[in-house]
């Protein structure tokens, strides 16, 4: 180890004992520019449809397989600070557009390799970001050239424009089943696609996940299904007014420590039937204003219980107070603190409300055929967690990428296309730049290669030969030119009908740059030393006790 | 040590990762490892595994799924195979050695391709389509049993239940138990709930003594002073479920008594007695012959009932009560004023019974028919609860082929058919994908040539006798498969050694899926352990979850 010795001189002498500092282009801007290197070379393997997975096992002890970065990322803990700064840019990319984090966190880490080779020859890191900065912006303007004419306008209620802009996004995730997928959420979103589409919410496509089956078995359900069982024993419902209760359906008991005082027998004999009496008188009150079923936030009292079967009223029990609230959106209803009789208006409806087993789980199915656009549910079939949870969240983008073509539906070239036009156009520029800023543009370009490149890498194509053939094509002029890897050769994207969305290329491409400029920007850490706390593990105080020796 | 020095840190330390082809072949093996465990519980002859646990209890059992979740495996990659096994349980449940066998198969034959560099995505595109097809041949050799009178039907759904009893522990008794499990399934009708159908089991005996009530059944609960009055058989009773204590007890936790004149103190006992007597009155007037509550009747309640011929028991297990409610028609009541005819029960017989040891209360002839009980009598107890488990999967499967009626030949027929259309599909393929689903075809052969291993006939032997029916052109011996009683081959569909279709149709997407998955991780991250009592790297990679839990945790 080279430290070992190492004495506190400069500014070292300055800091507390165990604070590191490191300082300079090598041990600085190189180490970190290795380090997030490291962390886009795991994602690196698991970018475009045929991806490998990753095997994560979280501290928790739970398994995730998934090809998913910003699950990656998000269960590796990262520890080193420049790493983390991609990370955090997946994040923000994972928020804005909810896919394309493969993209940011790879494309960073290419920046920051091609910025090393750069340093090696001589450039200021200054130097490096401003040229990088200008290729920014000059890649935005290209990319917005390169959007395929008529995409701006769409219908988001129609089936195959929503999914010739989803497939590449589920694709990418799940390959060879995106056609199930993506009829799937196309299907879900358009349901609760409210009238002014910009307003979509996310929330309000529900995945339920239920072991068993195959995806094949999967489902749309216009509502809502909870993994419960009802509470009594009426199990089905049609046509039906609900009640909802936040509070719960009991006798209400005081919060403060009460006791009953009694001074005579009569009052004795009394005490119970008044207090039956008065939950039949609720409960009655429920019946008699036409809600045929109660949905209750909390407890479910055994004696409100008895009655509601006596009156023939369904109860079903939602403890989760976001799954109580889009049940209230599901049915339309209003939800009540008390129980209490509820104003005809405050009623919910629900077209029917059943029990039913799947693959051996009991679950609640509530429909709402009718008016209802509110939720929808995609039913999700898997033979294990681990496969269902890869099924999700490929949903999850797709869902997503909706939400993003409502607000954007530009669409740009998928399969590598847009990507070896950037770098071609992009180094046309650089060729006609003067100055320092030549070199870092030239290197941005070439870093647009990694795309086609991983992609015929996790394929199993000869990259060198596809890239090649690629740049080719876009010299002759053909700017749709894409990766097909079906067949493993070069076509035209608007063939293979791969699209990805401009938004998603745009805020991708955006992130890694400033991502990669940020961590180019840092020519100084000083950690603190971590502070040991009780939560700290054995081996890590050990090592950092040999550390201070 | 590592925190010394400006190296690179990317991860927690303790962070485990291994990445690449070898990470891959690692997981294969231990698959195939896991795949090894179950491989001779395969079968009509298949061997039993015994279990025993850190806890020090037993199981012996010869079912997949109770297996893999017994074994408590730790290694990432195989612990997805239990969760097939489990997934095939919930959704058919049987074939759960089945599916973690050729998920198994699948990975060992695809080990070699990896060895030599093949990309994993090429095999599992090719695997996808193979399942498939797979998938689609099934569907198309599956025979429907639609349209048959209830009778025929009943006769072939025991069929299926034979088939899934002969591998199991009592495969001996398979036609009785087969004809027990359909006219359970049969009883319960359309409506799918499988905690309709009970299963009690009663240790001693025979288990040809094991019978079926088209009712509930249950162990007689505790019983206070004055049982022995109470008359044991009724025909035609009203049944009255309550779910209040019929005890002399304060009536609120929460209510005191303050007197001032010690002359009221007796008034206030009385009307305790009061009460309790109101409620015994109103249970006598509803007219009911047998009450039941899920909490305690006390001795006070059970000489009342038994004064006045009504027979009574408390703490009934809630799943018995939900049953007799469910099946009697009647709903359980909390309280017993104003007890309408609507909300008792009724039967045709009401009886108390001796079952070997044990008494029990016997609901049989109800009117709603929708449950149905059978009372498992049999040796040891390990026998019993596997006899138990395989009932269970026997239950199952008849209730997947009630819901979808096709059947397909079973001892290794339709594996065999299969792979011949496969192996004939891949010659038709150009390129590498000729090769891996070939490999998938020669996977699937693993059924038939497991069963064989296990009888102790010549695999091999059988095998190309069985390749050689199924290759005629003439398609007659589509349905040849193992004939386990004479080691050779017998048409399978004459033999009536049938499964439903769904069952194989399960097992082949989840055995392909959970291959596919294997396949596609090249990476493996194991983050240290949060609050682990000792995070050294030995730690956090052998322990299992019991150590995990928490610090300090002590091992049980």
């Amino acid at each position: 180890m080279v430290g070992m010795s190492m004495q506190p001189y400069g500014i070292q002498s300055m800091l507390k004992e165990g604070y590191r500092h490191l300082s300079g282009l090598d041990e600085a801007v190189i180490k970190n520019i290795e380090a997030c290197k490291e962390l886009s070379t795991i994602t690196r393997t698991s970018l475009g449809p045929n991806g490998m997975n990753k095997m994560v096992i979280n501290h928790l002890d739970k398994l995730f397989v998934t090809n998913d970065a910003a699950t990656i990322v998000n269960e590796l803990e990262i520890q080193h600070p420049a790493a983390k700064l991609l990370v955090l840019a997946a994040k923000a990319q994972q928020e804005e557009i909810g896919d394309g984090a493969n993209l940011t966190i790879s494309f960073a880490g290419e920046l920051l390799q091609n910025a090393e080779e750069l340093i090696r020859m001589g450039l200021h890191p200054s130097e490096i970001i401003s040229g990088y900065t200008k290729a920014v912006s000059k890649a935005v303007e290209i990319l917005e050239q390169l959007v395929e004419t008529g995409s701006e306008t769409m219908d988001v209620r129609n089936k195959d424009e929503v999914i010739s802009r989803m497939r590449a996004a589920v694709a990418s995730k799940q390959f060879g089943q995106e056609e199930i997928i993506c009829s799937l959420v196309t299907d879900a979103c358009i349901q609760v696609c409210p009238k002014n589409p910009t307003n979509f919410n996310v929330d309000n496509v529900r995945v339920s996940k239920l072991l068993g089956g195959g995806l094949h078995n999967s489902c749309i359900v216009r509502g809502m299904v909870l993994k419960s069982d009802a509470v009594g024993s009426i199990k089905r419902m049609e046509k039906a007014k609900v009640a909802v209760f936040a509070g719960g359906v009991d006798t209400t008991a005081t919060e403060t420590k009460g006791t009953v005082l009694i001074h005579s027998a009569e009052q004795l004999e009394n005490y119970a039937k008044t207090e039956e009496a008065k939950v039949e008188e609720l409960i009655k009150a429920v019946a008699e204003s036409g809600a045929k079923v109660i949905v209750s936030g909390g407890s479910i009292g055994e004696m409100a219980l008895h009655f509601c079967e006596r009156y023939k009223i369904m109860v079903l029990k939602i403890s989760s107070k976001f799954e109580l609230r889009r049940f209230c959106r599901t049915a339309g209803a209003v939800a009540h603190l008390k129980l209490s009789r509820p104003s005809p208006e405050d009623l919910g409806y629900v077209d029917s409300i059943s029990v039913e087993e799947i693959g051996g789980v009991t679950v609640t199915i509530a429909r709402n055929e009718e008016g209802g656009n509110s939720i929808s549910t995609v039913v999700l079939r898997g033979s294990t967690d681990s496969i269902l949870d890869d099924l999700e969240r490929a949903v999850d983008d797709g869902v997503n990428t909706y939400k993003a073509m409502c607000r954007d539906s530009r669409i740009v070239p998928g399969a590598a296309a847009t990507e070896i036009e950037l770098a071609q156009r992009l180094k046309e520029y650089a060729n006609a730049e003067i100055g320092l800023d030549k070199y870092a543009i030239t290197k941005y370009a070439e870093s647009f290669e990694f795309v086609p490149k991983t992609l015929a890498d996790n394929a199993g194509l000869n990259a060198m030969e596809i890239i090649a053939a690629l740049y080719t094509g876009h010299g002759s002029g053909n700017t749709k030119l894409g990766i097909d890897l079906e067949e493993g050769a070069c076509k035209d994207v608007s063939e293979t009908k791969v699209w990805d969305l401009f938004a998603t290329k745009l805020f991708a491409l955006k992130y890694a740059s400033d991502a990669a400029c940020t961590v180019l920007r840092v020519d100084q850490i000083i950690m603190a030393k971590p502070a040991g706390g009780p939560r700290r593990d054995a081996a890590q105080a050990a090592g950092a006790g040999a550390e201070e020796d | 040590a590592s925190m010394m020095q400006p190296q690179i840190i990317l991860l927690k330390e303790g962070t485990d990762t291994s990445q690449g082809k070898a990470q891959l072949v690692s997981n294969i093996n231990a698959c195939t490892a896991v795949g090894d465990v179950v491989r001779t519980t395969l079968g009509p002859r298949g061997m039993d595994k015994l279990i025993h646990d850190d806890k020090g209890s037993v199981t012996i059992s010869n079912d997949g799924a109770t297996i893999m979740k017994l074994l408590d495996i730790v290694h990432p990659a195989a612990k997805i195979l239990v969760d097939i096994a489990k997934s095939q349980d919930s959704e058919v449940g049987d074939g759960t050695t089945t599916v973690v066998l050729l998920a198994a198969e699948f990975l060992k034959e695809a080990k070699p391709f990896i060895e030599d560099g093949v990309h994993a995505q090429n095999l599992i595109r090719s695997y996808r389509t193979a399942s498939t097809l797979a998938i689609a041949k099934v569907k198309e050799l599956a025979v429907s049993i639609e349209g048959k009178s209830v009778e025929e039907k009943k006769g072939l759904l025991a069929k299926c239940a034979a088939t899934t009893l002969s591998s199991k522990l009592i495969g001996g008794e398979k036609e009785f138990f087969a004809t027990m499990v359909v006219d359970a399934v049969m009883a319960i009708g359309n409506d799918d709930r499988l905690n309709l159908i009970g299963i009690k089991k009663v240790p001693g005996g025979n288990m040809r003594d094991s019978f079926l009530v088209d009712g509930v059944a249950f162990k007689k609960t505790f019983s206070y002073a004055g049982f022995e009055q109470q008359p044991k058989k009724f025909l035609n009773p009203k049944i009255l479920l309550l779910n209040i204590e019929l005890e002399l007890k304060s009536e609120k936790e929460n209510a005191e008594i303050r007197l001032s004149d010690p002359s009221q103190y007796q008034s206030i006992v009385d009307a305790e007695w009061n009460i309790i007597y109101d409620k015994l009155d109103k249970c006598v007037e509803s007219g009911a012959k047998v009450v039941l509550s899920r909490l305690a009747i006390g001795d006070l309640a059970t000489q009342y009932f038994a004064d006045r011929d009504i027979f009574c028991a408390g703490r009934v297990a809630e799943e018995d009560l939900n049953r007799v409610a469910a099946a009697a028609g009647g709903t359980v009541q909390t309280s017993v004023n104003n007890i309408i005819d609507e909300v008792l029960g009724t039967c045709e017989i009401f009886e108390e019974k001796q079952v070997g040891g044990e008494r029990f209360n016997i609901f049989s002839g109800c009117p709603s028919g929708r449950t149905a009980t059978i009372v498992l009598r049999g040796g040891a107890d390990q026998f019993i609860e596997e006899a138990e488990r395989s009932l269970h999967d026997a239950i199952m499967i008849v209730r997947r082929a009630v819901k979808n009626s096709t059947v397909v030949p079973g001892g290794g027929a339709i594996d065999m058919e299969i792979s011949k259309y496969l192996r004939q599909h891949s010659r038709t393929i150009a390129g590498k994908s000729q090769l891996f689903i070939n490999s998938y075809a020669k996977a699937l052969e693993v059924i038939p040539r497991q069963l064989c291993d296990n009888a102790g006939f010549d695999a091999t032997d059988v095998l190309n006798k069985l390749r050689q029916k199924h290759a005629m052109q003439s398609g007659e011996g589509a349905s040849y498969g193992v004939d386990i009683n004479t080691g050779g081959i017998a048409d399978s569909f004459a033999n009536f050694v049938w499964e439903p279709a769904v069952v194989k149709i399960n097992a082949i997407n989840a055995a392909t899926e959970a291959a596919c998955l294997i396949l596609s991780v090249d990476e493996t991250v194991k983050n240290p352990k949060s609050e682990s009592a000792q995070g050294d790297a030995a730690g956090a990679m052998g322990r299992g979850r019991g150590g995990g839990r928490g610090r300090g945790m002590r091992r049980r």
